[in-house]
């Protein structure tokens, strides 16, 4: 059913929040149980661990226009799979270094640490994440042509 | 005269980027004449890199609809192409014109006029007479521009180009009566450049299908797609579909002889399974299988895959040496 | 390049004769005498067609693959920046230790062709040979001899040379480098691209990576690029469309600087077989630098040391609190 094209008149963003099972995505779980409000530009992801995502997804996703991509896992330490987080630590740094050379907004990726009972840390992480995204307006790379 | 015709026309001339290429201007001061011949051919201009075929969508109503991509066809003119250039766009021809017609190459290639540069300097790399190719002449172009020092000699070979060259005459001056003799005179610099032997080569290919020739070089090769996205007369291509939720395009782009996966089909069989078979194979088309089919070898000696292949294969080394029969020998 | 074409040649057909090798992969003469072409021997019958010169740009280092299984061990001739590679390759798992066998030779500089042409203003057919003097290139030409100052005229990847000395070698032919004198700041090139606003330096990739035509020179060339299935040649899923734009074109070389990251070495091979002279070191050494300032890693060094995206330290910077 095609749906009637809503008239924008203000830029909503489309982030992406790949979360792991363990600590962020029980974080973002207690978020919603509690009824954090938070606003709603943000589509969570379920993955094992943070270290299980690549960088070509997070370089990939912004090639298809979503205006910014997170990776919420569990603190330095605390990984349930001891080293995955240490790994995604390591990666986010070259990553971002490497987005802003380029001439790509550094902020459209970001790391976070969420621990699973810090679901009023998930909700401020997606409203802070959101507010300076939805500044940055939108990511032309898709337009790029 | 280039100002007016980027006006009247899409006008398209080699262009200094981090090489010279040729790219649509819209000005002759955007044209530079400072190349023996350009990095990137004029092939872009008739078979583009990447091409959008048709867009398909659907409607309020759930009804599919598919529109072309194409342009009516738009007169474009291609100035400074050189004589190797302009007889690769014969070769193409052959393809695009031959059994099955392709409409978005042809489109182009009606509309457009060819405006050439003669040669009277080689870089160390050219082999067109090879192929029967005179540098300095406009066999294969609608106007020929050859510069004999002070000025252009300009004349026209076709319809078309006669058909310009009025619409233009403005630009023009009166013929002072020496321009041939002067011209003459400039092609004696064209006396050192390389002819190789290709009488019987087609045959002489295929006493070297079996037999460790291409091994080295095979060996050598990186599977890059250097040489056949530089060469003149290389016309493979890809089409694939873009789907979005609305709707999306399905495309073509140009495809390289030289990537595994070329040959790669769904069962996971690859006829040309290592570089070895795959060199081989680029070689015999160019030398053999596209001259059993259309009489004519598909190489106008521009030297571009030598001068750019990181490991320097030199398909000149290579003529030369099946030709005097040495490749046999290894 | 103190070692002669002959004082190799005798190297590896000692080699040969004496069974330590069974295959050698080195240079030979190309279509002028400013190029190379890689040359494969399987003995010492053809020795002749060996070379050593300031011509040798080439890395050898992947061509080790193609080699994995000959019987008997695969030779190879190696420079400072090649024999980097090969540690990675090692560190790696790639081939094994004990069937390489690594001539070193120390390099002092490898002549870019085109900066020689142009200060000389010659054309290729003129030069007759290029000899290694200290600080300058004897140029032999088809009428007479010219010297150029080394600097005017070097690859831009050996101005910056930290290693002209293989680190890894199982034995040595010709004399060891000093540090050349001219190596400055390695990562000036990067500092100059780092210190523009973000829109120029957005301005500045869109404009050079729009010219790529994705014939994949700089993957299919780079000794680190080894994947027996790339990821731009997977179709399920597909992570690239095989259309150039610059869109698809950003995703390519970011996707292939973040693999390449810590295992590149500079050898400047991405550089010097791009067609569209796209300037791929000023990308590849970004993530080089960050290496060094973050990790304190350097690629190409050791054999024993760990890649650095495969380790961490608990201590580690960590912006993400």
């Amino acid at each position: 059913m095609q749906k009637t094209k809503e008239i924008q008149t203000e830029f909503k963003p489309k982030i992406l929040a790949f979360c792991c099972n363990w600590c962020a995505y029980a974080g973002a779980d207690l978020a919603g149980v509690s009824r954090f409000q938070m606003p709603t530009d943000v589509r969570v992801i379920r993955v094992m661990c943070s270290g299980r995502v690549p960088p070509e997804l997070v370089i990939r996703a912004l090639a298809n226009g979503l205006d910014g991509v997170m990776v919420l896992g569990c603190h330095p330490g605390d990984c349930h799979y001891s080293e995955g987080n240490y790994l995604t630590r390591r990666r986010a740094h070259i990553l971002k270094r490497l987005l802003t050379y380029i001439g790509i907004e550094p902020e459209r990726f970001q790391l976070r640490w969420v621990s699973a009972s810090e679901g009023a840390k998930f909700s401020a992480v997606v409203k802070e994440v959101t507010d300076q995204i939805t500044a940055l307006g939108p990511n032309r790379w898709a337009e790029k042509r | 005269m280039l100002d007016a015709l980027a006006q009247a026309y899409d006008l398209i001339a080699p262009v200094q980027g981090n090489n010279i290429s040729f790219r649509r201007v819209e000005s002759g001061s955007e044209v530079t004449l400072d190349y023996i011949n350009p990095m990137l051919s004029a092939k872009s201009t008739f078979f583009p890199q990447t091409e959008t075929l048709f867009r398909f969508s659907r409607d309020d109503s759930e009804e599919f609809g598919i529109e072309p991509a194409r342009e009516p066809g738009r007169s474009q003119v291609i100035f400074g192409i050189r004589a190797c250039d302009a007889r690769s766009l014969r070769l193409m021809d052959m393809v695009f014109d031959g059994q099955h017609k392709d409409s978005y190459y042809l489109d182009r290639r009606k509309n457009t006029t060819l405006m050439g540069l003669a040669c009277f300097d080689y870089l160390e790399t050219c082999f067109c007479p090879t192929f029967g190719i005179d540098p300095a002449s406009g066999e294969d172009v609608d106007i020929l521009f050859s510069d004999v020092g002070d000025r252009f000699l300009v004349e026209a070979f076709t319809e078309k180009g006669t058909a310009l060259l009025e619409r233009f005459a403005e630009f023009f001056a009166e013929l002072r009566g020496d321009e041939e003799q002067l011209r003459e005179g400039r092609k004696a610099g064209l006396a050192g450049m390389k002819r190789l032997d290709v009488k019987g080569i087609a045959d002489k290919m295929a006493q070297l299908y079996e037999g460790p020739y291409w091994d080295d070089i095979g060996t050598r090769c990186l599977g890059c797609g250097i040489c056949t996205y530089l060469c003149p007369t290389c016309h493979c291509f890809d089409i694939a579909d873009v789907s979005l939720d609305e709707g999306g395009e399905r495309f073509r782009c140009w495809d390289s002889c030289m990537f595994p996966e070329f040959t790669l089909m769904v069962s996971g069989e690859n006829p040309r399974p290592n570089q070895k078979a795959r060199v081989q194979q680029r070689f015999f088309h160019k030398l053999k299988y596209f001259h059993d089919r259309n009489n004519e070898l598909a190489c106008v000696g521009c030297g571009r895959c030598v001068r750019h292949c990181p490991v320097n294969i030199d398909i000149a080394q290579i003529i030369d040496d099946v030709s005097s029969g040495k490749a046999g020998n290894e | 390049m103190k070692a002669t074409s002959a004082e190799l040649q005798t190297r590896v057909k000692d080699l040969f004769e004496d069974g330590t090798i069974s295959h050698f992969i080195g240079y030979e003469t190309g279509s002028d005498s400013l190029r190379v072409a890689p040359c494969f021997l399987e003995g010492s019958q053809e020795i002749g067609r060996l070379v050593w010169n300031p011509v040798c740009a080439n890395n050898l280092a992947k061509y080790l693959l193609d080699f994995k299984n000959v019987p008997g061990r695969v030779g190879i001739m190696v420079k400072g920046c090649d024999s980097r590679s090969v540690v990675e390759l090692l560190k790696e798992n790639q081939i094994d230790r004990d069937r390489v066998f690594i001539v070193g030779v120390p390099c002092s500089g490898i002549v870019d062709r085109e900066k020689l042409l142009q200060v000389m203003g010659i054309s290729p057919t003129q030069v007759v040979a290029v000899q290694d003097e200290g600080d300058s290139f004897l140029v032999t030409l088809t009428d007479g001899e010219q010297r150029v100052d080394k600097e005017k005229v070097l690859r831009d990847e050996c101005l910056v040379c930290r290693y002209p000395n293989p680190p890894v070698y199982d034995v040595l032919t010709g004399e060891t480098v000093s540090r050349l004198p001219w190596v400055g700041d390695d990562y000036s090139m990067v500092k100059e691209q780092e210190a523009l606003s973000l829109e120029e330096k957005a301005t500045y990739w869109n404009r050079e990576l729009s010219q790529c035509i994705r014939c994949y020179a700089c993957r299919n060339i780079c000794p680190v690029c080894t994947c027996s299935e790339c990821i731009f040649d997977k179709k399920a899923p597909r992570w690239i469309s095989k259309a150039n734009d610059l869109s698809e074109n950003l995703v390519y070389h970011l996707i292939r600087a973040f693999h390449v990251a810590g295992r590149c070495v500079d050898c400047g091979e991405c550089e010097r077989a791009c067609p569209m002279n796209i300037p791929l070191r000023r990308l590849n050494k970004k993530v080089e630098k960050d290496m060094l300032e973050l990790f304190n890693y350097t690629a190409g060094i050791d054999v024993e040391q760990q890649p650095p995206l495969t380790t961490y330290r608990v201590d580690d910077l960590d912006e993400f609190m």
